[in-house]
C-alpha cells in the first residue's frame, strides 16, 4: 500500500517535470537555444553561478569546521542566523540585501571601494552567494561532524599544527562531503530566482540569468524561450542530483 | 625531579571530569591506569596530551610547566583503542606522517620507518590501506606511528582491549620488549589486569574524576587504602623465587616464606603469584587439616572496618598482604592487632602469571 502511494507521488513528480519536454517542440529549443538572449543568460548563469559557488566553499568550509569542533559564546545564535535564509522566502532576502545594499552605511562603503551590488551583474553574484552559503555550511558541518575528531588529536600530537591538520586530515576525510556541498551550491546558484530579481533586477541581456530568461519570456508570452531555458535549467540540476548522489555512495 | 608531574589538575566538561588529581612518574615509569568506565581516564590522557585545558591545575614534563603549551609542541604521542588510523593514507604514510614533519630526506624516512615496521612485525602490510588490516595488525600500525617520532611519554587508551587473548599476549610482549628497549615512559589505561602485572611497575586507580590510590604495584596490590581499590585491583601479587619445582607441584619462596602452587613452572626461575583476598582463610590457631595447603604464620598489622566486612592487614617478614573477613568473625575469633594468626591458601589458589 504504502509502496503504491510511493509510486503515486514520484509519478506525479515525473509527469510534471516530463510535460516540459512534451509540450516543448524541438524546432523551438533548437531555435531558442543558440539565441543571442540565451546565449547571453546561459554565459551569465555559468559564469555568476561558478563565482559563487567558489566564494561560498570559501566561506563555508571554515565556517561550517567552527560549528562542527568548537564550542564557543553565541554558537548558537550563530547557527540560527546562518541556517535562517533555508527557510526565508528568496524575495524577502532580497528585499532584506537590496536594502543593506542600498542607501545604507554599508551600501556607501561597498559602492566606495568599487562593490555595487544593487541591479548589477555583481548583484546577481551576491544574491547566489547568500541564498547558497545557508545550505553549503549546513553539509559542511555535518561532514565534520562524522569525523572523529581523534584523528585531527593524533596528527597535532605527532607535531601538526591545527591549520596544517586540517589542510592534511580533515580536509582530505571531508572530500566527499566538499564534493556534495559543491554541487548543491552550485544547483542553488543557477537556479535561485527571487534574491537575483530583487536585489540585481531582471533586466534584459544585462542582469538575466536561466531564471530570468524563463520568468520575462513567460510575462511577454514567449513560450518557446521559456521552456529551453526551464529544460536547461532542468538539465543542470539532474546532473548535480547525480553527482551528489554518486560521491554519496563513493563515501 | 620527577619526569611527569600533575599537580592538583581539575577538569570539567560536564559529564566527565577530573578533580584533585595529584600524579608524579620517573623516566621510564610505565603506569598503569584502572578505573571503572566514567572514571575520567580517556579525559586524564587527554589533558596531559593538550586537547583539554584544565580549569586549574598545573602538568610538568621533564620540569617545563607544559600546561599551556600546543599539543603539536609536547611531544606526546597516544594510542587508541580503536586506533583512529588514518584511513586515507596507506600504512606506510599513516606511520610515516609523523616523522615526515622533521624528516625531509626520502630515504632516510623509508629506512627508519621499515625499521619500525620490521620491528613490530608489519612490514609485509606498508602498501596496505588500514581498513583491510586486522585488529591486531591495526594495534601494531598505530603503535608505530606513535613510537617512530620518539615520544617522550607515550599514553594508551585501552590500547589492546579490542584483540582477541592470544593476539592480545603477542602484543604485550612486543610492547614490553618495544618499551624497555626505548625506554619509554608510559601511561596505559587497561581493565585488563594481566597487563597491569606484565608491563606496569605503577598502578593509579580513579573513580568517579578523582584518583583514589597511585603507587607502586606492591603499595596498590598489597595495600589497598580502600575497599573500592581493593575489589578493584584483587588479587595480591608477590614475586619470588622457584625454588623446586615437581610434578605439578612448584615451591615459591616469597621473601623468606614458601608458597606451594599446582600451576608449572621452573626450578629458579623468577615468577609473580597471585593471590585473590578471598581465597584467603584466616585462623586463630593453627589448622589441624591443612594438607596439600599453604599455612603461612603471620602478625595481624592491622584491622580495617568498611561496612559489613573487615579488610586485615597480615604481615610476614617484609610481605604485607590483604585479607577480606566478615565482621562477627573477628568477633568470633577475637582478633587484635598485633595477634599472630594463621592465613590458609589452598595451592590450587597460588596463581603463577
Amino acid at each position: 500500500m504504502l509502496i503504491v502511494f510511493t509510486f503515486f507521488i514520484t509519478f506525479l513528480l515525473l509527469m510534471a517535470m516530463g510535460s516540459i519536454f512534451v509540450v516543448a517542440s524541438w524546432e523551438d529549443i533548437r531555435q531558442n537555444i543558440w539565441s543571442p538572449e540565451m546565449r547571453f543568460s546561459l554565459r551569465l548563469s555559468m559564469i555568476t553561478g561558478l563565482i559563487s559557488t567558489a566564494l561560498v566553499m570559501f566561506f563555508a568550509l571554515p565556517i561550517g569546521y567552527t560549528l562542527s569542533r568548537f564550542d564557543f559564546w553565541g554558537k548558537g545564535f550563530v547557527k540560527t542566523i546562518t541556517d535562517m535564509p533555508v527557510a526565508f522566502p528568496e524575495l524577502v532576502l532580497g528585499l532584506c540585501l537590496l536594502l543593506l545594499f542600498g542607501n545604507t552605511f554599508v551600501g556607501d562603503f561597498l559602492n566606495f571601494v568599487g562593490l555595487n551590488f544593487v541591479f548589477s551583474q555583481k548583484g546577481v553574484v551576491a544574491a547566489q552567494f547568500f541564498t547558497a552559503l545557508p545550505y553549503a555550511i549546513r553539509i559542511m558541518k555535518s561532514t565534520f561532524d562524522y569525523i572523529d575528531p581523534r584523528m585531527e588529536f593524533i596528527s597535532r600530537s605527532l607535531g601538526y599544527s591545527q591549520f596544517e591538520t586540517f589542510l592534511n586530515i580533515s580536509l582530505p576525510m571531508a572530500k566527499s562531503g566538499i564534493l556534495a556541498s559543491t554541487v548543491i551550491s552550485f544547483a542553488r546558484c543557477i537556479g535561485t530566482f527571487g534574491t537575483v530579481l530583487i536585489l540585481a533586477g531582471g533586466s534584459y541581456m544585462k542582469t538575466e540569468v536561466l531564471p530570468i530568461t524563463l520568468y520575462l519570456n513567460i510575462s511577454y508570452g514567449n513560450m518557446g524561450m521559456a521552456l529551453t531555458s526551464g529544460i536547461v535549467l532542468m538539465v543542470v540540476s539532474f546532473l548535480a542530483i547525480f553527482v551528489f548522489e554518486k560521491a554519496e555512495v563513493g563515501f | 625531579m620527577s619526569f611527569l608531574t600533575i599537580e592538583d589538575l581539575h577538569l570539567n566538561l560536564g559529564e566527565f571530569f577530573l578533580q584533585e588529581v595529584f600524579l608524579s612518574l620517573q623516566k621510564g615509569d610505565y603506569l598503569a591506569v584502572l578505573g571503572p568506565t566514567g572514571a575520567g581516564k580517556t579525559i586524564l590522557l587527554e589533558s596531559i596530551i593538550g586537547f583539554w585545558k584544565p580549569n586549574k591545575g598545573q602538568i610538568y614534563l621533564e620540569g617545563e610547566n607544559i600546561t599551556g603549551l600546543l599539543p603539536e609542541k609536547r611531544r606526546i604521542g597516544i594510542v587508541y583503542q580503536d586506533y583512529a588510523l588514518l584511513p586515507h593514507f596507506t600504512v606506510f604514510k599513516n606511520i610515516a606522517y609523523g616523522l615526515e614533519k622533521k624528516e625531509k630526506k626520502k630515504e632516510t624516512l623509508g629506512k627508519k620507518v621499515r625499521e619500525m615496521a620490521a620491528a613490530l612485525q608489519i612490514d609485509h602490510l606498508l602498501h596496505r590501506k588500514p581498513t583491510t588490516l586486522s585488529g591486531g595488525e591495526q594495534q601494531r600500525v598505530a603503535l608505530a606511528r606513535a613510537l617512530i617520532v620518539e615520544p617522550r611519554l607515550l599514553l594508551m587508551d585501552e590500547p589492546l582491549s579490542a584483540l582477541d587473548p592470544r593476539t592480545r599476549r603477542d602484543a604485550r610482549q612486543l610492547l614490553r620488549r618495544l618499551i624497555q628497549k626505548q625506554n619509554t615512559t608510559v601511561i596505559h589505561i587497561t581493565h585488563d589486569l594481566d597487563d597491569v602485572w606484565a608491563l606496569a611497575n605503577k598502578v593509579a586507580i580513579f573513580k568517579q574524576g578523582r584518583l583514589l590510590q597511585f603507587g607502586s604495584m606492591k603499595e596498590v596490590f598489597h595495600r589497598p587504602q580502600t575497599r573500592f581499590v581493593a575489589d578493584f585491583v584483587g588479587a595480591t601479587i608477590f614475586e619470588g623465587r622457584v625454588v623446586k619445582a615437581e610434578e605439578g607441584i612448584s615451591r615459591i619462596n616469597v621473601d623468606g616464606f614458601e608458597l606451594v602452587s599446582l600451576d608449572h613452572a621452573e626450578t629458579g626461575e623468577n615468577v609473580k603469584v597471585a593471590i585473590r583476598p578471598e581465597n584467603i582463610v584466616v585462623f586463630k590457631s593453627m589448622p589441624t587439616d591443612a594438607s596439600a595447603q599453604n599455612v603461612i604464620k603471620a602478625r595481624l598489622q592491622e584491622i580495617m572496618s568498611e561496612g559489613t566486612t573487615c579488610l586485615l592487614y597480615l604481615k610476614i617478614n617484609d610481605t604485607v598482604f590483604h585479607v577480606f573477613v566478615a565482621n562477627n568473625a573477628v568477633e568470633r575469633l577475637n582478633l587484635k592487632e598485633g595477634d599472630i594468626v594463621y592465613a590458609l591458601i589452598k595451592a590450587c589458589n597460588v596463581r603463577i602469571v
